[in-house]
């Protein structure tokens, strides 16, 4: 059931990201890429992280969430019966983690421990941002998700920037970990009364039950709400949050690589011309979310190289591009965490 | 180093719209790196009915570098050099941008034809005319388009007919109309040199 749908799906999807991500790798230059993986550095380090996680469940295996938030309950279930251990120490991995070990083994053990310690980030961005309300997704689709991504180098690479420890993905207790949480937890306090039925992605009133009854066992588990997306049609999803459909489209692009060229429809249907003015050349997935510029003039990484080299001027608007462009996207865009998005998601897809 | 694929499909591109722009590139060598570009006058100007000829040399870096255009026929305009043919154009120069293409930069071209800048002049004694003596600019400028951008309306056999009225023979005249491509004024003078 569960177990199958997880360890399956990896499999055709890996090789074809792989090759894909291999040609580009050595079109790239390396010293563009340091540049890219400094910059996303310093996004996963201001907590932005979650979001592309959670846009990327939902865009990945909609479907699979599905089938998983209606066995979510009986998991968690399963957990909190087997293993008391787990809760006090990570509660909020639990729904995640724990699944994850027991069918990836040592194995999987990076993926895992990755996605342990985004969700730590996670848990305390989210609750900042966002009141309460339902999520959608299971939390088990993350690990799924990177495995499906056949990115984990990337993700280590993120999870040694944040100085995380594999110990995250274990379940003995570990101190760190409960340090980690202590922020969410003290933030999520609030809302624990209305929050807890959240985790299991339909807030049904049968399951309200019992997550009740565990959360008043132990207020950090409340955290583990946070593990779950907004679905964009989410009703109580705040306004406030950015539009998630153009995120959604790339983990959903990524899947379909090895197929052939048809999900670039989905780009230019939002509005990215699907080949690069300067050179002529398509734009793949990486270019595609690449916006060097607030006038919005697209180009592919390669012409916008060689202009950096240049005179440095927008192709669009012949203004000069700014060299510290994430930051300035960040400050004066208001979906300044739309952009960031699309950036870390195509790292991902790169890797 | 010339992105190559880029400017054959810029030809293609200006081949497909050629009959709604009126304007058209063509590659003179094969290494696509001279090329030839015509636009027609703009409709409201002295330059009306004319087709003008303008030799397009890419540089290595284009894109990222502007075309180097000129005019070959001759035109009577404040921005383009009545001796030379050189284009006094912003978009050829600094303002360039790789976003820019043939066809557009011809088509720029084209609307400098009927929106002169005489206070950035090219040529300073068309300038100086067009500003002090409009009447006469407008008259010269037709006069150019007229003798210059319009030799080819003719049938090669009027052509043919009018030079060997001049008292030429009528074998030379088809061999140096030939010569030059049907330009019956270069025909002319290299009738005249030979």
């Amino acid at each position: 059931m569960v177990s199958d749908s997880i360890t399956n799906a990896p499999i055709p999807s890996a090789p074809n990201s792989r090759d894909f991500s291999k040609k580009k790798r050595a079109n790239r230059s390396a010293k563009l890429k340091q540049c890219k993986l400094d910059a996303r550095r310093e996004q996963w380090l201001s907590q932005v992280a979650v979001k592309s996680k959670g846009c990327k469940e939902e865009g990945n295996c909609a479907k699979k969430e599905r089938d998983r938030s209606l066995e979510n309950p009986r998991r968690r279930d399963q957990d909190n019966n087997d293993d008391g251990s787990i809760h006090h120490e990570s509660d909020s991995e639990s729904p995640s983690n724990s699944p994850t070990n027991s069918l990836l083994g040592g194995g999987g053990g990076s993926g895992g421990s990755d996605s342990g310690t985004n969700f730590v980030g996670s848990s305390s961005s989210r609750s900042s941002i966002s009141g309460s309300s339902s999520g959608g997704c299971c939390s088990g689709s993350i690990t799924e998700e990177e495995e499906e991504d056949g990115c984990l180098d990337d993700w280590e690479a993120v999870a040694d920037a944040l100085a995380a420890d594999d110990d995250n993905n274990k379940p003995e207790p570990e101190p760190e970990n409960s340090y980690s949480q202590s922020p969410s937890e003290s933030q999520l306090s609030m809302q624990s009364d209305s929050t807890p039925e959240l985790t299991n992605g339909l807030g049904l009133d049968s399951a309200n039950s019992m997550t009740e009854t565990e959360s008043a066992r132990m207020v950090p588990r409340i955290s583990g709400n946070n593990t779950q997306a907004w679905r964009p049609d989410d009703a109580y999803r705040p306004q406030s949050l950015p539009n998630l459909a153009k995120q959604r489209s790339f983990p959903a692009t990524n899947r379909h690589f090895g197929h052939g060229g048809v999900p670039w429809s989905r780009n230019s249907v939002l509005g990215a011309p699907s080949s690069c003015p300067i050179c002529y050349e398509d734009l793949d997935l990486t270019d595609s979310s690449f916006l060097p510029c607030l006038c919005g003039f697209r180009l592919c990484l390669f012409c916008h190289k060689r202009i950096l080299e240049e005179d440095g001027r927008c192709p669009g608007c012949r203004k000069p591009y700014e060299h510290d462009q994430v930051e300035s996207e960040a400050s004066v865009q208001g979906g300044s965490l739309t952009f960031r998005l699309a950036r870390s998601c195509s790292m991902i897809a790169r890797s | 180093m010339i992105d190559f694929s880029r400017v054959q499909k810029e030809l293609q591109e200006c081949s497909r719209d050629m009959e709604a722009s009126g304007i058209k590139v063509t590659p003179v060598s094969d290494n696509l790196v001279n090329l030839s570009g015509t636009i027609p006058g703009p409709i409201g100007t002295p330059y009306e009915g004319g087709i003008f000829k303008i030799d397009i040399t890419l540089p290595d870096g284009y894109p990222f570098e502007p075309p180097k255009m000129h005019f070959v026929t001759k035109v009577w305009h404040p921005n383009v050099s009545s001796q030379s043919g050189a284009i006094c154009l912003d978009i050829l120069k600094d303002q360039w941008s790789p976003a820019l293409t043939l066809k557009t930069a011809l088509l720029s071209v084209q609307a400098l034809l009927s929106a002169p800048e005489p206070d950035d002049p090219q040529d300073a004694v068309v300038a100086q005319q067009y500003l002090r003596d409009y009447q006469t600019f407008l008259g010269t400028a037709r006069y150019w388009t007229e003798t210059f951008a319009k030799t080819s309306s003719l049938g090669v056999e009027e052509k043919v007919q009018k030079l060997v009225e001049m008292g030429f023979p009528e074998a030379l005249v088809r061999s140096s109309l030939e010569a030059v491509g049907g330009d019956e004024n270069l025909a002319l003078e290299k009738l005249c040199s030979g």
